[in-house]
């Protein structure tokens, strides 16, 4: 970025590292935690490019395949491609939970700062109130309002956000405790800086890494609880095809002996949390210096 | 210390209203309102009027949510349409066998959280050591009902060892049937409990006294049980009371995958079946016992723990 860059591209120097970026070595957990996302989303999103089949075509004379060249990952009790069905139940499953991780953050990152930057009587509130809603159960309260609205792909993912922020605020305000005595916030202050100001240049550019450790197990726990939710049917709704719900329906066909129904579903979202795991674990590891 | 006890209880206090708070504006949210969702969407008008006004449904919202209020206090949750009976009394039999899955789980959970930690630790970074690491990461990330789906197909309908689910008739019966749901339920909170345990253990095996008994001639099964774990295990109680709301989750998964007829089950079913009194029935105690875990958790953990007493 340039000095001369608009004054509203101020919050791009967080697509820096910051902390990450000065002492980046490839931490060997983050490596293959990261690998293993990406041929994930790659397998999802790029997989259907090369592998035209369709996830809805109904074949009558093909009804429980298992896996074999023809088919590579069988077919389904309607006939379907088992493998069409894999690659595109993943977008929803993977796509949903990020983009819901990405709400869960801009709640958690305005609940936190706004606490942490609150007169202490005010913040000791908001933390009180905080505590409250973190002792709520999630899934339970997902089952409830997904039994009484029908939930479509947005607004899963308005409600995945609006149940996992707590977690980030608090993370959030106490970092911002932590930083806004610090002397360069202090010295900035003096020169006259605004609270918002500060909030955006030092701030937030302070707890950038531990916000990004906090969103990868937020996703993590986003795609749990939504392939939960579609597994119990009350997530992604079929047809169309999610991880969660494909394992559903397989494990409701478990009789049929059609083991590739239940294993390669179970395999993707074991591995898409995993891998998630390892990424957030690594990073952690190296923030904490250890 | 009682500063922080009625601070405490104030935290629950307001979960508890919030809870009640959301579960009656989600109820009353429905299209039509809640009569339409109890007699269902072809409902007469007239049926819904009188429905409407038995329940006091005809009076403005704040009336209704005080009337709300007064009925969860006096125990009555409404009636359920669909299992034709007031929910209170489906409530104490799903309840006792919920917890007794729970518990159990919990139980084998700690039992095997100890054992396999106190080996990591003695293991440290030997190949036995990386390897059960490897495994709690790996165990820790299966979600409860792909281990379940697993299991069933495995120990029911391949070795035809154990029923798939449901609930047995009399103890042994009983017993059988609840050997795979707890198996599952037990897993991941195996694996999360025996990796903080086990780095605890490691800890204490490279104190000196470790050393020291070890020169005093005592046998490594003594050192184990004598000295490191009554070190390690200090923190249990923390442990315990953040394993409760993943217990009460992993509850309502496992009890859905095995068909297992506790309060999980019953709100996944009253979810699919749109009964609604059941459903904020069961969603108001379900969240009422985490809301209450984590409150004696906290409670004990303070009470045991002196620094977080004088914080």
């Amino acid at each position: 970025m340039s000095e001369a860059a608009p004054r509203r591209w101020g919050f791009l120097p967080l697509l820096r590292w910051g902390e990450f970026g000065r002492r980046w070595r490839p931490e060997p957990l983050v490596a293959a935690g990261l690998a293993m996302f990406l041929a994930l989303a790659a397998f999802a999103w790029l997989g259907p490019l090369f592998y035209t089949a369709s996830p809805y075509a109904i074949h009558a004379h093909r009804l429980f395949l298992p896996p074999s060249l023809r088919h590579p990952l069988g077919t389904d009790d309607l006939g379907r491609s088992f493998l069409a069905r894999m690659m595109y139940g993943g977008q929803p499953s993977l796509g949903v939970a990020i983009v819901g991780s990405v709400v869960a953050m801009l709640i958690g990152l305005g609940y936190g700062m706004t606490s942490g930057l609150s007169p202490p009587r005010l913040d000791k509130a908001l933390m009180r109130l905080l505590d409250a809603i973190l002792a709520l159960p999630t899934l339970v309260l997902m089952i409830f309002f997904a039994a009484i609205v029908p939930l479509g792909p947005l607004s899963l993912i308005l409600l995945l956000g609006l149940v996992s922020w707590p977690g980030l605020a608090r993370i959030v305000r106490n970092e911002v405790l932590a930083y806004k005595e610090r002397d360069y916030v202090l010295a900035a202050r003096q020169y006259g800086a605004g609270t918002g100001y500060l909030a955006r240049r030092h701030l937030l550019r302070a707890m950038f890494p531990i916000v990004v450790v906090n969103a990868t197990f937020t996703v993590a726990d986003l795609i749990l609880t939504l392939a939960g939710l579609s597994f119990l049917g009350l997530g992604i709704q079929p047809p169309t095809p999610s991880w969660g719900g494909l394992l559903g329906n397989g494990s409701n066909l478990a009789i049929t002996g059609s083991w590739w129904l239940i294993l390669f579903p179970g395999v993707a979202i074991l591995l898409a949390i995993l891998s998630l795991n390892l990424v957030g674990q690594g990073l952690l590891n190296r923030l904490e210096g250890r | 210390m009682w500063a922080m006890i009625v601070r405490r209880l104030s935290v629950s206090a307001i979960s508890l209203v919030l809870l009640v708070t959301l579960v009656f504006f989600m109820i009353h949210a429905t299209p039509g309102g809640p009569a339409y969702s109890i007699l269902g969407s072809h409902a007469s008008p007239q049926a819904v009027a009188v429905l409407n006004r038995q329940m006091g449904l005809d009076r403005p919202l704040p009336e209704q949510y005080l009337i709300w209020w007064e009925h969860l206090f006096e125990g009555r949750l409404g009636y359920s349409y669909i299992q034709h009976t007031a929910v209170s009394h489906l409530i104490g039999v799903y309840l006792e066998r919920t917890l007794l899955l729970d518990l159990a789980a919990l139980a084998l959970a700690i039992a095997v959280a100890l054992v396999v930690g106190l080996l990591q630790g003695y293991l440290a970074d030997r190949i036995g050591g990386r390897i059960i690491g490897f495994l709690q990461i790996v165990f820790y990330a299966m979600p409860v009902f792909f281990t379940g789906i697993l299991l069933i197909y495995g120990f029911s309908m391949r070795l035809d060892w154990l029923p798939p689910g449901g609930l047995g008739q009399g103890l042994a019966s009983h017993a059988r049937h609840l050997v795979l749901p707890v198996l599952t339920l037990a897993l991941p909170i195996a694996a999360g409990f025996s990796r903080y345990f086990g780095h605890q253990a490691r800890e204490e095996y490279r104190q000196d006294y470790v050393r020291t008994a070890r020169a005093r001639g005592l046998s490594e099964w003594r050192i184990a049980t004598h000295h490191v774990l009554r070190n390690a295990v200090r923190p249990f109680i923390t442990l315990v009371g953040m394993m409760i709301p993943a217990l009460f989750v992993g509850g309502v998964l496992t009890e859905s995958v095995f068909n297992y007829p506790g309060l999980g089950w019953l709100l996944w079913r009253s979810a699919l079946d749109q009964d609604y009194p059941t459903l904020s029935a069961i969603t108001l105690l379900i969240g009422v016992l985490t809301i209450l875990g984590n409150l004696i958790a906290d409670l004990l953990n303070s009470i045991l723990d002196v620094r977080v007493r004088y914080e």
